[in-house]
């Protein structure tokens, strides 16, 4: 619980798509900006602070905040830059919630966004880890050899480990993963902004689908898309003035992992199964306690995970404390997971659905405050009292966790 | 604001060409932090670090360093502007009351990359990159020019100042060594090679390597740390528009919004008379001018009379100690700090109780932070 | 600003208009930042001339890659093209720096081959008599 209590009182959204490119970087932040101060009902001039995020690489802009400044309602106003690689967009939410909760700022714009068609999405996040191996050429390692090696690089190189090692784990089979990506989908073709949207995709489409990297199909992956997502802070006070339900923020956690599988400098790292991310599960921890939650499975009411890649999913649900070990592939067969479900996850269609890399880990607490708020596009037929969005990012270390509810924390300090 | 508390800080000694790798000089800086307060790594409750992935050439540049940053397991994050900034989220951190101690630092190598091409980068591009007439030194020329049109000052006056910084840098063990020149004249400063009229090389700081990092802590738990807490008691930050033809260059209103915003909250209303020590992050030796005036250090326009009077400025040298991007703004607070704690050896300004520092990003000072640090003197 | 590179390739400096305050933007915006309004709705035609708002004699060029040292200065100026509120950055040329003053008319010179592209503008030249 923080000093001052921070809530979102909206959160907005651009439309998503592969291509934006009937506007730049600048109008496609905007358009978000106002879906955003348009749902809150305040004047611009009352935002007080601006947190911007994205991942510089895409777009071959650096600090590209300096110039949107006009257009993303910042003239003459604190502007500050949050950049956390596929976590951004949860580190600017949970950098709102701290500006805040600092007492200093009353009214925060946080915003992260991406269009990813301006770059190359696999070259991108391969520089995330080339500085790193470009060591080894120097130490007698033949570059033809690590090139080939590092052929199951980037973001779905690692992600094809995790998900080896979680089907290992919990006998999770290749229509699990499906049934993931079918759920997702069909959720987003409900949902305005989103990218993929496919109402009447079957598991058997997905499997039908070549591999990419075993064991994940072409049909399985996330899309890359642009688009651009803005949620809008305030205090306690003001948002029982201005908001028909404030959504108060309980608890944020972003505890880092090591690298995985590879440390700086080519060293050795001690992370080598993805799946286990002792970072996940500490920053729930943190996340939960600050927010009071000793039960998560059974005290939050909705959530939204980062999942591009449908592993991950049953990963992250069973990391955060919601399901029981290996348990989460059984869950989504009985339908815990689905829109009229017990626990309704990834209602917005996810990650695996849209992804607007700056804006996506924002996107996920953006859909369940939404939720919580009665105002999401495919709002689900239970009420919302408690969610909870995250993301995760980085060399698979990074992670973001947001908590939040209708009812602000007291607790005791 | 309730007062934040630093209590420990190092700096890794700048250097032109720094052999050693990120890890290396972010873990000395992280290291000597927590040594130089008597803290273990496990009394960090988070880390905010400062690094550009432009400028360090890979995506997410914080990724790899999560163990040289102390943050293994600890509430990490990045921010991407200057080091400044990245002190302004870890003040936010530490006000929230969730955290009890903040590790924060900033790092960049530019030996490793063209800075100035690099921050052609930043530019709108729609146009501005791609006309590629737009960069630091054009923009400081420009700047230098609108200024001395403005408040009539000569290219000698300014290059007073110049001189003065230059000075203090040689005074500095902290300074990188090329930039120190105790025998340094006017003259030289006039001859030197002109950048973009009316712009010299010696009024334009010398890029080099470097890493710092300082530790804060809310006001109980720093009486605890240490004997010599330095306060911040006051921060503003603000950002203007991007558009250069916009604005009046020989002012700087994102400074003075952000300056008063910072005076108001530490209960300052004179700082001519109030402020002892003014570290200022100028990107030019003018702009150190233009920054200085604009938070309300002396009159618009005579900010050359600070070297006869009133707030020290850039005792530590400024930018003409060396300018390290993402580590700069962090740079000055740490000098403010040394001088507050009558640490600053061989240049230490006597009777020092408060202070500014500031940090910015941005062509011309587009975005400006200011702290106010208040200390027990000496 | 699909019309202002359309605008250049026709040799012509189409501005866009704010829908509050009426500041007119040459390169155009999408919105006003004093205004936080869309600016992108209502266009005008300029005139090729304008002033000098500032201008720097320059011995360096930048561009993404690299710094170069020039053999010959440049002049590099902010040019507020008359009818508009903001200037923008070009070259200013024919002319010697030790001529250059603030505040002096010019007029644009298009580059050799037009192609709908900011570097059409190859700078703006003093209007005879200053």
């Amino acid at each position: 619980m923080a000093k001052v209590q921070p809530a979102i009182i909206s959160s907005g959204f651009s439309e998503h798509a592969s291509k934006r490119s009937d506007v730049n970087m600048a109008e496609l932040v905007n358009e978000a900006v106002e879906n955003c101060i348009q749902m809150a009902n305040i004047d611009w001039k009352d935002i007080d602070f601006v947190i911007n995020g994205n991942m510089p690489a895409f777009e071959g802009a650096n600090m590209p905040e300096l110039w949107m400044g006009d257009h993303i309602a910042a003239k003459n106003k604190p502007m500050l830059r949050v950049t956390t690689g596929g976590t951004t967009g949860g580190s600017v939410t949970i950098a709102g919630y701290y500006a805040v909760a600092s007492g200093l700022y009353e009214t925060v714009l946080a915003i992260g966004f991406e269009q990813q068609s301006c770059g190359d999405t696999a070259i991108g996040l391969a520089s995330v880890a080339l500085g790193e191996v470009t060591i080894y050429p120097d130490v007698g390692y033949d570059f033809a050899r690590m090139r080939s090696n590092l052929g199951a690089g980037a973001a779905i190189g690692v992600a094809s480990y995790q998900a080896m090692n979680y089907m290992a784990r919990s006998k999770a089979t290749e229509e699990d993963l499906a049934r993931v990506v079918v759920q997702n989908r069909r959720n987003a073709a409900k949902t305005w902004w989103t990218h993929l949207k496919m109402p009447t995709i079957t598991i058997e489409d997905v499997l039908d689908t070549p591999y990419i990297s075993y064991p994940l199909r072409f049909g399985m992956v996330c899309p890359a898309t642009d688009g651009a997502c803005a949620i809008l802070y305030t205090t306690e006070e003001k948002a029982r003035q201005i908001a028909d339900i404030p959504v108060y923020v309980n608890g944020v956690a972003s505890v880092a992992n090591e690298p995985a599988i590879l440390a700086p400098n080519m060293g050795g790292a001690g992370q080598v199964d993805p799946c286990e991310q002792l970072g996940a599960m500490k920053s729930a921890e943190l996340a939960y306690g600050q927010a009071g939650i000793s039960f998560p499975n059974k005290e939050i009411d909705y959530v939204e995970v980062y999942s591009p890649f449908p592993n991950q999913e049953l990963m992250w649900v069973e990391r955060l404390g919601l399901f029981e070990e290996n348990m989460a592939p059984e869950a989504y067969r009985n339908g815990i997971t689905a829109w009229n479900g017990e626990l309704p996850v990834n209602c917005s269609g996810g990650v695996n659905s849209t992804n607007a890399i700056g804006a996506s880990a924002m996107e996920r607490p953006a859909e369940a405050a939404l939720q919580i708020m009665g105002k999401a596009s495919n709002q689900v037929p239970k009420t919302v009292h408690t969610a909870m969005g995250h993301g995760w990012g980085g060399a698979i270390n990074f992670i973001t966790h947001v908590v939040m509810s209708d009812e602000p924390q007291r607790k005791w300090r | 604001m309730e007062k934040v508390g630093i209590v420990g800080y190092y700096q890794v000694k700048p250097d032109l060409d720094a052999m050693m790798s990120p890890p290396e000089m972010i873990f000395n800086a992280v290291r000597g932090a927590l040594d130089s307060a008597g803290l273990k790594r496990k009394d960090i409750s988070t880390v905010i670090g400062c690094t550009n992935d432009y400028y360090d050439g890979k995506t997410i540049s914080n990724a790899f360093k999560v163990d040289a940053g102390g943050a293994y397991m600890k509430d990490e994050s990045k921010v991407e502007f200057d080091g400044a900034h990245a002190a302004l989220y870890g003040v936010f951190r530490i006000l929230s009351g969730n955290h009890k101690l903040a590790m924060i630092y900033g790092y960049s190598m530019p030996s490793c990359f063209n800075y100035e091409a690099v921050r052609i980068l930043e530019l709108d591009p729609t146009f501005d990159r791609t006309v590629s007439l737009l960069n630091s030194y054009s923009a400081g020329g420009m700047q230098m020019r609108a200024y001395m049109k403005k408040f009539n000052v000569s290219l000698e006056d300014i290059a007073k100042v110049a001189v003065n910084s230059i000075k203090n840098a040689a005074k500095n063990p902290s300074a990188l060594p090329e930039a120190q020149r105790s025998d340094i004249s006017v003259g030289d400063v006039l001859e030197s090679e002109i950048l973009c009229s009316p712009l010299r090389k010696l009024m334009y700081p010398i890029l080099c390597d470097g890493t710092a990092a300082i530790i804060l802590a809310p006001e109980k738990q720093s009486l605890k740390i240490t004997d010599n807490p330095v306060w911040i008691t006051g921060v503003g930050n603000c950002q203007d528009t991007y558009y250069l033809g916009e604005r009046d260059l020989s002012i700087s209103t994102s400074m003075e919004i952000a300056a008063n915003k910072a005076y108001k909250i530490a209960g300052i209303n004179d700082p001519k008379k109030e402020i002892d020590i003014a570290e200022i992050f100028g990107h030019t030796t003018c702009e150190d001018l233009i920054l200085a005036e604009a938070a309300g250090l002396c009159e618009k326009g005579n900010g050359t009379s600070l070297l006869d009077g009133g707030p020290a400025l850039n005792p530590s040298g400024g930018t003409m100690s060396g300018l390290t991007p993402c580590v700069c703004g962090l740079t000055r607070i740490i000098e403010a700090v040394k001088q507050l704690r009558g640490e600053a050896t061989g240049y230490q300004i006597s009777g020092a109780k408060k202070a500014v520092a500031t940090g910015q990003v941005g062509f011309c000072a587009q975005n400006n932070i200011l702290y106010v640090l208040e200390g027990g003197g000496n | 600003m699909d019309k202002f590179y359309d605008g250049l390739e026709n040799k012509k400096f189409i501005a866009s208009k704010c829908s509050k305050c009426g500041k007119v933007f040459l390169p155009p915006r999408k919105t006003c930042g004093d205004c936080f309004a869309k600016a992108a709705e209502e266009f005008v035609e300029l005139p090729e001339t304008g002033t000098v708002k500032n201008f720097t004699v320059a011995n360096y060029r930048v561009s993404e890659r690299r710094e170069r040292k020039l053999k010959e200065p440049i002049i590099i100026g902010l040019v507020q093209v008359d009818g508009a509120d903001t200037a923008m950055i070009s070259e200013v040329l024919n002319i010697k720096p030790d001529d250059m003053k603030e505040g002096m008319k010019v007029k644009v010179v298009w580059a050799d081959r037009i192609k709908g592209h900011p570097k059409d503008i190859k700078g703006f030249e003093p209007i005879g008599g200053e």
